[in-house]
C-alpha cells in the first residue's frame, strides 16, 4: 500500500472522522502494513502493547483465556476497526489474545504515535477521545449484554430518584481528590475547574441511582463509600464493578443516548460529584483545560470498567 | 497491610508457593504488584499441615520476623515439605516508631490447643479505641492467650469465640459461619464507638481440612483527614483464587490446570504469576468457603452482608 492508498484507507476509519487529509497523511507515513496468515496469534492476552492496529481486510477474533484452561471468543473485529488501544491507553496488558481468522492486512501505529494523536488541545485530539469514549462504551454495553443474557429474564424494576430528591452537601477538601490515584497526574486548577462543576449529593447504602433500563439522569463519581454496579434479573444478580473513591458511573447513557446497561445502587453511604445531563454534555462536548480533564477521567474509567467487567465474564465462563 | 496466601488440594511443595512463580507470596513481600504505596517487611509466618507427618491435626509451624527473601532456613524447609494445607503470610506494618515488628504479632495466629488458625490482611481503624469494648465478646480463656498488639490476633479470639466448641475442628459451615458473626460484632462495637472509616478485613482461616476466607471492608471508601493509609486504600484490598486440578509447571509456565470436580485451590491477595488468566477475583464483599473430602474440593463463595 502506499502512503496515498493509506490515507484513503484511513479516510474510511470510523474513529478518524473528521482528520483533516494532510493529518491522514502525516499518520500514513509513521503507519506499518502488515499481512497476517489465518490462525496466525497477534498477541497473547496479558502481553505488554507496543502498537495499536487497524484492520483493512481479513478479520480477528479476540478470546478471553479464563481459569479450566478454557478460552471464550467475546468479539470479532473486521475492517476498519481498532485493536490493541485500551492496553496501550492504560499501560496494562492486553485484555484478551487477538487471532486472525482468516487472512488479514492490519496498519499497525506504535505506541508515541498513539498517543501523540491523543495529545494537545487540538480539536482533532477532542474529537478522537470523545469517539474513544463511544467506542469503549460499545464494548460495555456487548460484554454486560453477554452478562445479562446468562442470568435470563427482564430487567428488575428499579426506580432512581430524582436528582432534585437527593440531599446536597458540601465539597470535599480537594487535598484529598488530589491524593487519588485517578487524579495524581491532572493539573491542578483544571482539576479544580472539573471538581466545582458540579454539586455533591449525599447518600444511604441501598439508594438506587442508576435504573437498568432507563436513561441516567447524571453523571456520579464517588468521593467516598462505594456504588455497585449491578445487572439484576429477579432474585439472581452479577456484580459488574464497584465505584469506590475516585471511579465513576451513571454516564454511558449519557455517551450514547442508549438507557442504561446497568443499575447503580450505593453499597455504603456515599459523597458523590453529579453533573446533571445537560452540564456533562456541554464538559463533554467543550475543548478546554476542564473539558480535557474530564475526558480523560472519562476515558480511564471506562477503560478500568472494561477490564472490571471482563472478571465476571470470566467467572461465568469458567463455572460453565 | 500485608498479604496472604492459602491452598489447599494435593500435596504440594511449598516453594513453589513461596518462591517459584513470578509474583510469588515471597516476592509479595517487596514488590507487590497491587498495593503501589506500601511493602510487607515486617515478617513471614505460615502453618503447613502435612497428613503423611507426624501427629498430622497439628500444622508445621515457622514464624520469622528476617525478610523471607533473605531467609535460608525458609527456602530449605519450602523445598522439602509438601502439605495438603498451608496459609502463609508477609505482613506490612505502618513506617512509623509506633509500629511493633515481633514474633507476637506474626500471622498465622494459632493459640495452642485450637484447631483453627488465620492470617489477616488488613487493619481496622482506631483499633486502641474500640480493643477492650470486645474483651466482653471474647472467651476469657481465650483473651488470655492474646500475646501480641495485632488487631488480627484480637479478631482470631473473637472468631474462635463464636465457635461451639473453640478447641474441636469446626464444620466448614460454623466456621463460615463464626467469622460472620464476628464481623457483626466489630460492626456494633465500631458503631458504638463512633468509628465509621475504612478498615479491610480479608481473612483466611483453616483448619487444615477446610478454609474459610473473605474480602471485606468495613466502611470502604471513608478516610481521616491526613490519613497516612490512603494511597494503599483507595482500592479495595484485592483476594484472588485459582481452583482446578493440580497447581504446576507447564513449560515454563505455572498454572493451575483444569479439574473436574476441582481437587487444589490457591486463595491469595495478588495471583502469583503476572499471567493472571488462570486466576478469578474475589468479589468485594463475599466469603469463600472449601472443604476436602475424598470426592475432591467442595467449594462456593457467597456475599457477605453484615
Amino acid at each position: 500500500m502506499s502512503e496515498r492508498e493509506i490515507a484513503g484507507f484511513l479516510a474510511t476509519v470510523p474513529l478518524l472522522e473528521g482528520r483533516d487529509e494532510a493529518d491522514l497523511t502525516e499518520l500514513a507515513r509513521v503507519m506499518r502494513r502488515r499481512t497476517v496468515p489465518a490462525g496466525d496469534v497477534l498477541w497473547q492476552q496479558g502481553g505488554v502493547a507496543r502498537e495499536a492496529l487497524f484492520v483493512v481486510e481479513g478479520a480477528v477474533s479476540a478470546t478471553l483465556q479464563v481459569p479450566g484452561e478454557r478460552t471464550v471468543e467475546i468479539g470479532r473485529v473486521g475492517p476498519g476497526q481498532i485493536l490493541g488501544e485500551i492496553a496501550l491507553l492504560d499501560g496494562q496488558g492486553h485484555t484478551m489474545s487477538v487471532r486472525a481468522t482468516e487472512a488479514t492486512t492490519v496498519l499497525a501505529l506504535g505506541r508515541l504515535d498513539f498517543a501523540a494523536l491523543l495529545g494537545g488541545r487540538h480539536p482533532a485530539a477532542f474529537a478522537l477521545k470523545r469517539r474513544l469514549a463511544a467506542l469503549f462504551t460499545a464494548r460495555l454495553r456487548d460484554q454486560l449484554t453477554h452478562l445479562a443474557g446468562s442470568l435470563g429474564g427482564e430487567a428488575a424494576e428499579l426506580s432512581a430518584p430524582a436528582l432534585a430528591d437527593l440531599e446536597q452537601c458540601r465539597p470535599p477538601d480537594s487535598r484529598y481528590m488530589r491524593r487519588m490515584a485517578t487524579f495524581h497526574d491532572f493539573d491542578p486548577l483544571a482539576l479544580w475547574g472539573f471538581l466545582t462543576s458540579g454539586t455533591y449529593v449525599r447518600c444511604p447504602p441501598g439508594r438506587t441511582l442508576v435504573a437498568e433500563g432507563r436513561p441516567s439522569p447524571a453523571y456520579f463519581l464517588t468521593v467516598n463509600g462505594a456504588v455497585e454496579k449491578v445487572i439484576v434479573r429477579g432474585d439472581r444478580r452479577i456484580r459488574v464493578g464497584l465505584a469506590g473513591p475516585g471511579k465513576a458511573f451513571g454516564y454511558e447513557s449519557l455517551i450514547d443516548g442508549v438507557p442504561s446497561p446497568l443499575a447503580a445502587v450505593t453499597r455504603e453511604r456515599s459523597v458523590l460529584l453529579v453533573l446533571a445531563r445537560d452540564h456533562f454534555d456541554e464538559l463533554f462536548h467543550k475543548e478546554d483545560a476542564v473539558a480535557r480533564v474530564f475526558l480523560e477521567a472519562i476515558q480511564r474509567d471506562l477503560l478500568a470498567s472494561l477490564r472490571q467487567t471482563l472478571r465476571p465474564c470470566a467467572r461465568l465462563a469458567a463455572s460453565v | 497491610m500485608c498479604r496472604i496466601l492459602a491452598y489447599l488440594g494435593e500435596p504440594l511443595p511449598v516453594r513453589h508457593l513461596l518462591f517459584d512463580t513470578d509474583n510469588s507470596l515471597v516476592r509479595q513481600s517487596y514488590s507487590p504488584r497491587m498495593m503501589n504505596t506500601f511493602l510487607n517487611l515486617a515478617g513471614f509466618g505460615m502453618k503447613a499441615w502435612d497428613p503423611a507427618s507426624l501427629q498430622p491435626d497439628e500444622p508445621f509451624t515457622y514464624r520469622a520476623t528476617t525478610l523471607p527473601t533473605f531467609d535460608r532456613n525458609l527456602r530449605f524447609i519450602a523445598s522439602k515439605i509438601a502439605p495438603t494445607c498451608l496459609v502463609a503470610h508477609v505482613r506490612g506494618v505502618t513506617y512509623s516508631g509506633e509500629s511493633v515488628v515481633a514474633e507476637t504479632n506474626l500471622h498465622p495466629f494459632h493459640f495452642a490447643g485450637t484447631r483453627v488458625a488465620l492470617a489477616h490482611n488488613g487493619h481496622l481503624r482506631r483499633f486502641p479505641s474500640m480493643r477492650y469494648a470486645l474483651v466482653e465478646h471474647v472467651d476469657p480463656a481465650l483473651a488470655q492467650r492474646i500475646e501480641g498488639t495485632t488487631d488480627s490476633e484480637w479478631i482470631y479470639a473473637l472468631i474462635l469465640s463464636q465457635l461451639d466448641d473453640p478447641y474441636g475442628v469446626p464444620e466448614t459451615r460454623e466456621l463460615a459461619d463464626a467469622t460472620a458473626a464476628a464481623l457483626r460484632i466489630l460492626r456494633s462495637v465500631r458503631d458504638a464507638h463512633g468509628i465509621d472509616t475504612s478498615s479491610p478485613v480479608n481473612v483466611c482461616l483453616s483448619t487444615g481440612r477446610a478454609l474459610v476466607a473473605t474480602r471485606f471492608s468495613f466502611d470502604y471508601g471513608w478516610y481521616p483527614p491526613e490519613d497516612e493509609m490512603l494511597e494503599t486504600d483507595l482500592p479495595f484490598v484485592s483476594l484472588w483464587y485459582a481452583v482446578g486440578g493440580e497447581y504446576a509447571d507447564h513449560d515454563g509456565e505455572w498454572r493451575m490446570t483444569a479439574g473436574d470436580p476441582p481437587r487444589s485451590l490457591i486463595i491469595a491477595s495478588e495471583p502469583l504469576t503476572t499471567d493472571a488468566s488462570s486466576w478469578l477475583e474475589v468479589p468485594e464483599y463475599s466469603m469463600l468457603t472449601a472443604k476436602l473430602g475424598p470426592d475432591g474440593l467442595a467449594f462456593e463463595t457467597r456475599d457477605l452482608d453484615v
